[in-house]
């Protein structure tokens, strides 16, 4: 058929010429502002709407806790919107007073969780509700979610933070006239932060726990997965918590977190938006300015032994089958790092991707495959497959299918045509990134974050045009064997009866 | 114990000292200068072609992007009851099954070449597309965009795979509670009307035919069902030419569509519980919400009414008692949905500790019920007016939203300046009015409860809420 012809003469018209210059992000005019105790300012002025988006990284992260208190830095997240010594409370003296008692209490509960199979549970119980009554009399002295409430009048958009293995960061939107009341708020609630309804909040964020992960089939994949790759280092460790840590976490805890970790000097603030940089300058130092430095972020010690044989777990659940695949690889600074994604770009990014075209497509095996890197950045961590099989194929005919293609990408290099695709997609992805005020300034507070440098997240992205066909090939030799791996598959119970259909 | 408590004190004492050098911080915001809004959002261009195809434009040339939407005025509800499956997938297959000219493959190639972006989706009642991309690839776009609908091919390979999926996807329906729940939901409130549909069935599966494909493709993808935007970075003349000349020859709508079927919400008090063994439980409680979109103060009342109860997140009545007060959920919302030429469905949702799951129940609908039996103060009024008010340029942050607004007006049959009206129209509600909407259209003693969960782990009967059916998970067939 003559579209062929037609297509392929497109094509090589469309080739754009390799990007010489810095990219698009790189050329940001962005003015970096650092206070004295270290807080770090990103200030962009952007035409258009009249909003302005503020985005807070802290270099503190799942993988900074310490034994027994996982979960501790998602749910010191959730902590900072209870307000502070000012904002969410009538009366401080009169709440704070009953916080000895509450935390007593709460004490007595984990001595006796502690026990574990031998705990009491007519104790437990008193506990809790004894607990739950103390906490209610506290919450007579308490302004509900007063923080919310002044972000909402003001017409505040996206308020949200997220808490990652890496990074916490916290976020929303202001019509840029109000961008003042941003620093007044984030100031207050950084300096005198009160957690105050800790222990519901604990429990909040155990039903969190139950909504994604629990009574997820993938989100539990994805719990047992990451905990048998990952043996040593924290990334194998839920950042959400693992239920009986989440029950123990006391008030005590969080605020050693956040003293160890929240310095300024651990803090990245990304202001996009149509705002007046010198305002932005005067405003974070008169707000910002008088908190202490505190310890810098040091990097986990832990590093991840070498894997010595494939590993292989399956997770039971009442769902259909799937597969998580993965391998250990290097962090996102290591040199291999953009061949790594350029590979998984031409293996399942998009409906021509090597495995999509494959397993979706020819074979019919499988309604989705992807390729992802994770559970964070800063560490070596996993390049993962997901495969969902189609019956009545099997989680086996995907994991075939993954292992012929990777064997045969190590064998003969990804074509020219290939390389030029991802350099085609990257280059638009160059230019999307850059749309939003809020998708921006989270770009660049946690590329400094992570980095110390707002460009790198830019950089990293260019550099995938540079990868040649024989750095693919390398990596794909380099991290792919057998030993290197694990997998995790998602089993239906042997007692569960199979679906009808 | 000691240890920590230390800590806190010694935080506490750091705090303290320099707390004393700044002012509350309730009363800096009270002083906060906040200088006026001066703010006119552009103004998408409003042409017509000669088809009578109205097209919104806005130039934005800050990045070399360009994004074209496409809204029909027809979705799978206007389509005869036997194609609703076709139907369902239509969209997809537009995008994947090749075009008279073009393979699928080829398709793909030079979609992913190019790093365009093309989609399709078919709704209920409406039907979208959205193409963007590099504005220097504007011409490959459009040309690759518009040759999908006009011509497409329904390739049998694309067909079989498409037919594949949605097999294994109706084998997966039950995995998750939120797909149970959603489709229990829509089963026993909405029963057999194509509004209530949201899975495609094994028997409609087994008619996917590229024939039926395109019978439902030339209806709802075709001129005078469409209106278009296009927004970004292109010239207003070119931009004109090029879409008369994607136009030309493309045939007309054809026959046989129907009007969307009258629809009736099931009536309450029932309670309805499907089997999981989870240890939360996912509840759904609402009923037919009674409202349409229309300048009436009824309408704007149920607005904030609904912002107040649950659409409003931490500040919400039903978020900050079964969240925050109680810690029973990490989430809880309402909704209370309207259409401008039918009512929708009000609902409140939650996702509840297993062991508190009757008393997380009965205080869900004690809230809605709040609405009309405690005080609405004029400062809750206020909180959502100074929202709506003050964040009201988030609606128009871009110009793809900007365009994308106007498409929607203009297919609801909504005037232009309906966000002004909206505006005033939430300005002049007051407190009586919102306890009116809610006495008048929230019956907490009528609803319908629906319960995804494991009923040994509740910590009451759920007969305790009322007369208890059980929806076997396997008769769920929406």
């Amino acid at each position: 058929m003559f579209r062929l012809l037609l297509l392929w003469s497109l094509l090589t018209s469309a080739a754009p010429a390799l990007a010489q210059n810095a990219s698009p992000g790189e050329r940001l005019a962005v003015v970096k502002h650092v206070l004295p105790n270290g807080m770090t300012f990103l200030l962009l002025r952007r035409p258009g709407a009249p909003t302005a988006s503020f985005v807070t990284h802290f270099r503190a992260g799942g993988v900074d806790e310490w034994t027994g208190i996982s979960g501790t830095a998602h749910l010191f997240e959730h902590m900072l919107f209870k307000g502070s010594r000012s904002i969410g409370t009538k009366d401080l003296a009169g709440e704070q007073a009953l916080f000895p008692a509450i935390d007593a209490i709460a004490d007595s509960f984990t001595a006796e969780f502690r026990k574990g199979g031998m705990a009491d549970s007519a104790r437990l119980q008193r506990f809790r509700d004894r607990l739950k009554q103390l906490e209610d009399s506290a919450r007579a002295f308490v302004v509900s979610n007063e923080l919310d409430r002044i972000l909402t009048e003001n017409g505040a958009v996206g308020l949200n933070a997220s808490t990652s293995n890496d990074v916490t960061n916290y976020y929303f939107s202001l019509p840029s006239n109000r961008a003042q009341l941003w620093f007044v708020l984030e100031s207050d609630r950084l300096k005198h932060p009160v957690l105050r309804e800790f222990y519901s909040e604990r429990d909040v964020v155990m039903e969190e726990r139950r909504l994604r992960t629990e009574t997820q089939p993938f989100g539990l994949l994805i719990e047992e997965y990451l905990m048998a790759a990952f043996r040593a280092h924290p990334y194998g460790r839920p950042v959400v918590g693992h239920a009986s840590e989440i029950q123990a976490v006391s008030r005590g805890s969080a605020l050693e977190y956040f003293k160890r970790y929240y310095g300024p000097n651990n803090a990245v603030v990304a202001i996009v938006g149509d705002v007046n940089v010198d305002s932005m300058k005067t405003w974070a130092t008169r707000y910002f300015g008088d908190i202490p430095a505190g310890d810098p972020h040091r990097p986990v010690v832990t590093q991840e032994p070498p894997q010595r044989g494939e590993r292989r777990i399956s997770v039971e659940f009442d769902a259909n089958p799937q597969i998580l695949i993965g391998y250990h690889v290097p962090n996102l600074r290591h040199a291999d790092a953009p061949a790594l994604q350029v590979l998984s770009q031409i293996l399942t990014a998009g409906r021509t991707s090597r495995l999509f075209q494959r397993l979706v497509i020819r074979e019919r095996k499988a309604t989705t495959v992807a390729s992802f890197q994770f559970p964070g950045s800063l560490y070596p961590r996993l390049f993962t497959f997901q495969g969902v099989p189609i019956a009545p194929h099997t989680t086996e005919a995907i994991e075939r299918a993954i292992y012929d293609e990777l064997e045969r990408i190590q064998r003969e290099p990804p074509t020219a045509e290939e390389l030029q695709r991802v350099r085609n997609q990257s280059e638009a992805g160059s230019i999307q990134r850059l749309q939003s005020n809020f998708g921006l300034a989270f770009q660049l507070s946690n590329s400094e974050a992570l980095w110390y440098d707002w460009r790198q997240t830019f950089r990293d992205q260019a550099a995938l045009a540079r990868v040649t066909a024989a750095d693919v090939q390398r990596v794909a030799r380099t991290y792919f064997s057998s030993t290197n791996r694990t997998v995790a598959t998602l089993v239906r119970p042997a007692q569960t009866p199979e679906e009808s259909h | 114990m000691r240890a920590p408590l230390l800590v806190f004190g010694a935080l506490l004492g750091i705090a303290g000292a320099t707390a004393a050098q700044q002012p509350d911080p309730r009363q800096q915001i009270q002083q906060l200068a906040i200088a006026p809004l001066r703010f006119n959002p552009p103004q998408p261009k409003r042409i017509t072609l000669s088809n009578r195809v109205v097209v919104y434009l806005l130039e934005d040339h800050t990045l070399p992007l360009v994004t074209v939407q496409l809204v029909s005025k027809v979705g799978v509800a206007n389509l005869p009851d036997s194609l609703w499956g076709v139907g369902w997938q239509a969209d997809g297959l537009l995008r994947t099954g090749g075009t008279a000219r073009l393979l699928p493959d080829s398709v793909d190639k030079l979609i992913d070449f190019y790093a365009l972006n093309i989609t399709f989706s078919t709704d209920h009642e409406q039907s979208f597309g959205t193409m963007s991309g590099l504005s220097r690839y504007t011409t490959q776009l459009l040309d690759l965009g518009f040759e999908l609908m006009k011509s497409p091919r329904n390739d049998s390979s694309r067909v079989r795979i498409t037919a594949a999926q949605q097999q294994e996807n109706w084998r997966r329906r039950n995995d998750t509670p939120g797909q149970v729940l959603g489709r229990a939901w829509a089963q026993v409130l909405i029963g057999d009307h194509p509004l209530g549909r949201s899975l495609v069935k094994p028997e409609e599966i087994a008619g996917f035919t590229p024939e039926r494909f395109r019978w439902v493709q030339e209806r709802l993808f075709c001129p005078q069902n469409l209106v278009v935007g296009v927004s970004g970075d292109f010239q207003e003349r070119q931009i004109v030419t090029a879409l008369e000349r994607q136009f030309r020859g493309w045939a007309a709508c054809k026959p046989g569509l129907q009007e969307v079927p009258s629809l009736a919400f099931a009536a309450g008090p029932r309670v309805v519980l499907v089997e999981k063994d989870v240890n939360q439980t996912n509840i759904r409680m609402g009923h037919g919400g009674g409202i349409r979109v229309a300048n009436t103060p009824d309408y704007f009342a149920s607005q904030v009414a609904d912002f107040l109860l649950g659409g409003s997140g931490f500040t919400s009545r039903l978020l900050s008692r079964v969240r925050g007060d109680s810690g029973f959920a990490y989430s809880a919302f309402s909704s209370w949905g309207a259409e401008t030429d039918r009512d929708d469905q009000f609902f409140a949702q939650a996702q509840i500790r297993a062991e508190k799951t009757v008393a997380g129940m009965t205080l869900m609908r004690s809230t809605i019920g709040s609405m009309a039996s405690e005080p609405v103060t004029a400062e809750d009024v206020k909180l959502a007016q100074d929202n709506e008010v003050n964040s009201f340029v988030f609606r128009f942050a871009n110009a793809s939203q900007i365009v994308a607004q106007q498409l929607s007006y203009a297919v609801d049959g909504l005037p232009p300046n309906w966000f002004d009206i909206y505006l005033r129209g939430i300005q002049a509600v007051s407190p009586a009015q919102v306890r009116q909407a809610a006495q008048r259209h929230l019956h907490p003693d009528k609803l319908v409860m629906v319960v995804v969960g494991k009923p040994s782990a509740f910590d009451r009967p759920l007969s305790a809420l009322g007369a208890v059916t059980v929806l076997p998970v396997d008769s769920i067939i929406r």
